[in-house]
């Protein structure tokens, strides 16, 4: 065991991919000897070369599109998007050929690869370098959606995804590359894609979330013990296909859900978390479903005091929490 | 000292510019450069919050084709224009607002520190996604011409911003259109890590206006004389319905990316062989030995300058930030207020 950092998970896990399997390659921009504007592919080029690791033209149609292409034969593309608010080029590819091409050729071409997209708020990046926009692509089936919150998940998220036979838009959230340490085994392991975790078990209340909120989430968990509440927090880590079985089993035991989500509130994650739960286990539940979310603006604007009024944070949680205790 | 040495030799100007625009054009090359080093220091010492992006060194490229455009012409601008920002007439206690992010901020605290813009004076604010405002710059130009008006754009890129597909569209268009529009591409030789030569498989970015059937030129874009003599031509046949133009302008940022960027991807060699053709030394030059500038004038417009950066940062330092609640506004009209967060539950 040792202490691995939430990114250095990330290049671990590429590193051993790669290693053992000849088919994967990465693309992206500033990847190779830059080592990646936040250094998730530090010291890959060297190890694998310029063909395996390429620094592409600033190109984001082509570094998707030519990664479906090169799955379509046989290979394991990883592509990097820099900045998830730079993924919008690259729409037409992953909406258009990478979610459907199973699907319209009657599933004679797959292009399993593996998205990697830096995301989020909390780092004063800023309208154009904090968005966090999972929900787009949450709502496109033949896309399944990651975004972990651990470093043990991040590692084996990441391999599942290279190794299995789909297209994975996978979300890095910036904020936990290096606030995220853990000990990882040595030995190669992975997480299953499509399984929730419960982080911290509890009686009163469900609270899901994903990503860095769900390091909030634990936070104002652990506050509400103090007040008496008992919150049980689950992480959903995969978005698409999501866990339905995990958080429904919960909600029926606490009787109450709170979904926290960094992004915009408006057709988010949550708004379908909450949509199904009340559709498949109304009975059960004492008071609504209730969520919290960013604000129902644009992006994460810049002006600090504005970053931190836009994103909901531990404190933001509890008073949600104890709002809804008192229903 | 003797009499002798302060009276220098005055050479004829074979600029071809007169003395007022060559003296202009080295006002807003100077006031460019002082705030940008400037800023530079203050996110430095922590001054100011988000990142910095440093355009010192390839000041020419910007200035060059900004000076002399009209006030309704449209700058369309990537992340390294603070001096086409300067230049078309923005005032550095606006840009010291945008950076700081105060209540004075143009933006009200939203978008980025670099992300100068102006309505009234034709800066249009930047996104950051590269080359975009190059795509809609061309349809302001589209619009232009439609409203049959003689106004001009002048879009503004890097040469990494070249390898997007959108402002390949755009510059289809604009040539089939022959659109009053002049691209500027800032090939500082670099996309953050990645060289030039990883970002196309042709030297000269400017040949790729021959695909889209309007001229290009690729030209030395630390001579600040030369760029605005290219740019100021090409301005002017958009302006007569001649159509658009590409000129690359080949140019060096001498500092990192952005000012957490070591840049240790170049060579020291590389970056001395650029300091060396420095534009401003180059246009400071030309001044000199045409009289136009003496050295008691050129501390004199520095300390004007400075003088008005203090007072900037004194105003910005001692404000408030945008209030938190501004970030409800301005995501639609007035028509459709945006539901706050704390009230969903009502
Ligand atoms: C569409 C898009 N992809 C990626 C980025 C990240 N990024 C910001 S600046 C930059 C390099 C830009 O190079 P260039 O266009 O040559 O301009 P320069 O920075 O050299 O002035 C990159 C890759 C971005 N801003 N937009």
């Amino acid at each position: 065991m040792k202490k691995t950092t939430f990114i250095e998970a990330i290049t671990e896990a590429l590193y051993e991919e790669m290693e053992r399997d000849e088919r994967v390659f990465l693309i992206g921009e500033d990847i190779g000897i830059y080592g990646g504007v936040f250094k998730a592919t530090k010291g890959l080029l060297d190890k694998f070369g310029p063909e395996r690791v390429i620094d592409s033209p600033i190109s984001e149609v082509y570094i998707v599109g030519g990664s479906v292409g090169a799955a379509m034969v046989g290979m394991k593309p990883v592509p990097e998007i820099q900045f998830a608010d730079f993924i919008t080029p690259a729409m037409d590819q992953l909406i258009q050929q990478a979610a459907k091409m199973r699907y319209r050729t009657g599933g004679q071409w797959t292009c399993p690869l593996t998205v990697r997209v830096c995301c989020g708020g909390d780092v004063g990046g800023g309208l154009y370098h904090s968005q966090i926009n999972e929900q787009w692509f949450f709502s496109q089936p033949g896309l399944i959606v990651v975004m972990p919150s651990t470093a043990y998940d991040a590692k084996g998220l990441l391999k599942s995804a290279i190794r299995g036979d789909d297209p994975v838009i996978y979300f890095e959230h910036k904020r936990l590359y290096r606030w995220i340490k853990e000990d990882l085994p040595e030995d190669d392991f992975t997480v299953p894609i499509g399984k929730a975790a419960v982080r911290k078990e509890g009686s009163d209340l469900t609270i899901v979330s994903y990503g860095l909120m769900l390091h909030r989430s634990l936070q104002a968990a652990e506050n509400m013990e103090k007040n008496g509440i008992s919150a049980e927090v689950i992480d959903m880590r995969t978005l698409r296909p999501w866990d339905m079985e995990t958080i429904m089993e919960s909600v029926k035991k606490t009787s109450h859900a709170l979904l926290i989500q960094e992004g915009s509130r408006t057709g988010g994650v949550m708004a379908e978390i909450s949509a199904s739960i009340t559709e498949k286990v109304f009975d059960y539940l004492d008071a609504p479903v209730t969520r919290l979310c960013g604000l129902d603006v644009p992006a994460i604007p810049f002006a600090p005091p504005m970053e931190h009024f836009f994103l909901p944070n531990s404190d933001k949680i509890v008073s949600a929490a104890t709002k809804l205790m008192e229903y | 000292m003797s009499a002798k040495s302060v009276v220098k030799k005055i050479i004829p100007n074979k600029t071809g510019l007169p003395e007022d625009i060559l003296l202009g054009l080295y006002i807003s090359l100077v006031k460019t450069r002082t705030t940008d080093e400037r800023l530079r220091k203050l996110f430095r010492q922590g001054r100011f919050a988000g990142t910095y992006f440093s355009a010192v060194g390839q000041e020419a490229t910007t200035v060059g084709p900004t000076f002399g455009l009209r006030k309704e012409d449209i700058i369309a601008p990537s992340h390294r224009e603070i001096g086409a920002a300067i230049t078309k007439g923005i005032p550095l206690e606006k840009i010291f607002a945008q950076v700081y992010a105060r209540s004075n901020s143009p933006d009200k605290g939203k978008s980025h520190p670099c992300h100068y813009g102006d309505r009234e004076l034709g800066v249009i604010h930047p996104s950051s996604t590269v080359a975009s405002q190059s795509i809609v710059g061309t349809g302001c130009a589209m619009a232009f011409q439609l409203q049959k008006k003689d106004n001009v754009v002048l879009g503004f890129f890097g040469e990494g911003g070249t390898s997007r597909g959108g402002w390949h569209e755009a510059l289809n268009f604009a040539g089939i259109h022959k659109l009053p529009i002049v691209y500027i591409c800032q090939n500082n030789l670099w996309a953050e890590s990645v060289p030039s030569t990883k970002q196309a498989g042709i030297e000269n970015f400017s040949e790729r206006a021959k695909a889209y059937g309007f001229p290009g030129e690729t030209i030395d874009g630390n001579d600040l004389v030369l760029v605005h003599k290219r740019a100021y031509e090409a301005v002017q046949r958009a302006r007569a319905g001649d159509g658009p133009t590409l000129i690359e302008c080949r140019t060096y940022r001498w500092y990192g990316h952005s000012e957490i960027d070591p840049a240790d991807y170049r060579s020291p060699d590389e970056i001395e062989h650029w300091k060396k053709k420095d534009p401003v030394i180059r246009h400071e030059k030309i001044l000199m030995e045409l009289g136009i500038l003496t050295v008691e004038k050129r501390a004199a417009i520095i300390e004007d300058i400075n003088q008005e950066i203090e007072e900037a940062i004194k105003v910005c330092e001692t404000m408030k930030y945008v209030d938190p609640e501004e970030a409800y506004n301005d995501v639609y009209s007035e028509a459709f207020p945006v539901r706050r967060e704390e009230d969903t539950d009502d």
